[in-house]
């Protein structure tokens, strides 16, 4: 019985063996690469234009094709399926048989870049899915969606070159890098806001650093980065991202994000034309790092997702009122407890010279004329009677605590930037009001306040950050 | 009765089990065997190519001589077609350049007449003759894999 046992066994056993190695010789003999081969190989025979085309077309040989890369590291095995991608005759075939689009191989010789280089997907792969690196594959750089392709290009290539170039997408996606303000949240090569993340390197980051929970289609990083763009908080709920972007703009900047890599490529690949720095003057400055919050900063507005006020910095009522040294000093500490960031060399990376700028840009329309001087020495302010006053006329905007802040039309009074600022000051904002703000005046122009009163208000605001 | 026919049967039986199960088993190891062969040579190699496209026919008339700097390539174009020649030197692999008497080698004076033969200096061989061969565009590249023998040369239509 039992020997009876074990040769059932070993009889089992056996065929499954055999079984596996059939499945296992089947797939060894047909692998996809060789159908697609075979393809090409047929439709060149068939459409040889003469005699001698077709004896080559004959002698092609059908087998695993690899191009090995040893400065880049990469062994690229695409052309064992794209094996027309060089061939002119090709030029009208159906994928994936068809030869490279425009005259990109030119300058860049498959023998000497690969595809992997510019196109990622995964390099020794020997079939589509996997080469592809599509959805549940696990490889972190699929191959790049041909409206993100051109941030490959700068890895070896400057921007006015690619402006002129080919490569107008990422060149117009670095100039909206700059225009839109992403440094002022974003810091790269050290420069820039801490509100939001760190982008070096966002080009080659793993698949596991981002929360794909709601992307929408292929989890990867380019759906990722795009949809980001477009709306920050479908994908990170948490997210104070502010964008206004079309959606060819979201496109441009994804195209941009994608530079953003920590690989770099040897010196023999890289062509730098034009060395031109952009021209970076106060307005770009403000572009750059402000304009993203503060918009044009002409009017201010209540923001929805900072639940508080953002003021407009660039309203004459405000840059009449604030002194340089002022605006200095807020600029490079910031102001604690809002999402204004410092700005000094030691914190966000601005140098003096571009606050200067800066400040520069922001009193450009500065009016000549100066607030008439209130002269708040003059008066002997009564801080409990300044209270009396603050409950009837400012907590409705500033809040009983006044501390603004979530659905508050005013802004924070407790802020150092208000406590610690010239009661001058405040008394001239409290009697002048802020044109374009919800600020208006109280004194004898507007609600008709007089100026003793004003400045028992004042008195009053500071000493909020003495109470509870 | 009953018990006797069962008794043949079950033995007949086991026969063919056994038959069957080494059967199957020795030929399951034949096939693992076989084709672990398979895997003796790679279908590709972590090395460079060293195949390079030279372009067209067209660019190499009659009478041209051309080096391609970065591969170390003579191409010599005449009357009875294009042949490609090794500018690395047999002896320390320097880079020979052409002069009046053929090739000549920099370093310790090897020289070679104009097919790549050895006239002089410490050069063991001859220069390598490398294979010509054409795209199906016909674009034509060298194989600096495959040295072929002196005096190949190659007539493309």
């Amino acid at each position: 019985m039992q020997s009876r046992f074990y040769l059932s066994l070993l009889l089992i056993s056996s065929l499954v063996l055999i079984a596996f190695m059939g499945i296992a010789f089947n797939r060894e003999m047909n692998p996809e690469w060789k159908k697609y081969q075979t393809e090409y190989k047929d439709f060149l025979v068939k459409n040889a234009k003469d005699a001698s085309t077709r004896q080559r077309a004959e002698r092609i040989q059908i087998g695993m094709q690899q191009i090995y890369i040893k400065s880049l590291e990469r062994s690229d095995r695409c052309m064992s399926c794209h094996r027309g991608v060089e061939n002119p005759l090709m030029a009208e075939a159906e994928q994936p048989h068809r030869q490279h689009s425009g005259n990109y191989l030119e300058n860049h010789p498959i023998a000497k870049f690969g595809c992997t280089v510019c196109h990622r997907g995964q390099d020794r792969a020997t079939n589509m899915r996997e080469a592809h690196g599509e959805e549940h594959t696990h490889w972190d750089f699929p191959i790049i969606p041909s409206k993100y392709i051109q941030g490959s290009c700068a890895q070896c290539h400057d921007y006015e070159m690619l402006r002129q170039e080919g490569g107008e997408k990422v060149a117009r996606g670095e100039e909206l890098f700059r225009q839109k303000g992403c440094q002022g949240c974003h810091k790269i090569g050290g420069k820039g806001g801490d509100l939001g993340k760190d982008i070096a390197g966002i080009g080659s980051r793993p698949f596991a650093y981002f929360s794909m929970k709601h992307v929408v289609g292929d989890h990867n990083l380019y759906n990722w980065v795009k949809q980001h763009f477009d709306d920050p908080r479908a994908i990170v709920p948490e997210s104070e991202m502010r964008v206004f972007l079309t959606d060819e703009e979201a496109e441009l900047l994804t195209t941009y994000m994608m530079t953003f890599v920590t690989a770099e490529m040897p010196r023999n690949y890289t062509l730098i034309k034009n060395v031109i720095q952009p021209k970076i003057d106060g307005e770009s400055l403000y572009k750059m790092y402000c304009i993203a919050c503060h918009s044009d900063g002409r009017v201010s507005l209540y923001d929805e997702i900072f639940k508080r006020t953002i003021p407009a910095i660039r309203n004459p009522a405000f840059t009449r009122s604030i002194d340089d040294e002022h605006l200095r000093t807020i600029i490079k500490e910031g102001r604690k407890g809002t999402q204004m960031t410092a700005w000094k060399v030691s914190a966000a990376g601005l140098t003096d010279a571009d606050i200067n700028k800066i400040i520069m840009y922001i009193t450009m329309n500065r009016p000549e004329k100066k607030p008439e001087p209130f002269g708040f020495l003059k008066y002997k302010a009564d801080v409990r009677h300044g209270e009396e006053l603050y409950n009837i006329r400012c907590e409705f905007c500033h809040g009983a605590e006044g501390k603004g802040g979530e659905g508050f039309l005013g802004i924070n009074l407790r802020n150092p930037a208000v406590q610690k600022a010239d009661p001058e000051f405040l008394a001239i904002t409290v009697r002048d009001g802020r044109e374009g703000t919800p600020m208006v005046s109280f004194g004898m122009k507007g609600l008709k306040l007089d100026n003793q009163d004003i400045a028992d208000m004042v008195a009053y605001v500071k000493t909020l950050s003495q109470k509870k | 009765m009953i018990k006797k026919t069962r008794n043949t049967e079950g033995v007949s039986r086991r026969d063919f089990l056994g038959l069957a199960a080494f059967g199957a088993a020795i030929l399951g190891s034949i096939g693992v065997l076989a084709g672990s062969l398979r895997f003796v040579k790679a279908d590709v190699y972590s090395e460079e190519s060293k195949k390079f496209k030279i372009g067209k026919k067209e660019n190499f008339p009659i009478g041209t001589t051309r080096k391609f700097d970065d591969k170390n390539v003579f191409i010599f174009s005449d009357d009875n077609g294009l042949f490609a020649i090794s500018a690395i030197c047999t002896h320390l692999g320097c880079i020979v350049s052409p002069s009046e008497f053929g090739f000549q080698c920099p370093c310790h004076g090897s020289r070679y007449d104009e097919n790549g033969n050895v006239i002089g200096g410490p050069a063991p061989r001859p220069l390598e003759w490398y294979e010509i061969n054409q795209e199906v565009d016909g674009t034509l590249f060298i194989d600096a894999g495959k040295a072929v023998p002196q005096g190949t040369k190659y007539l493309f239509a």
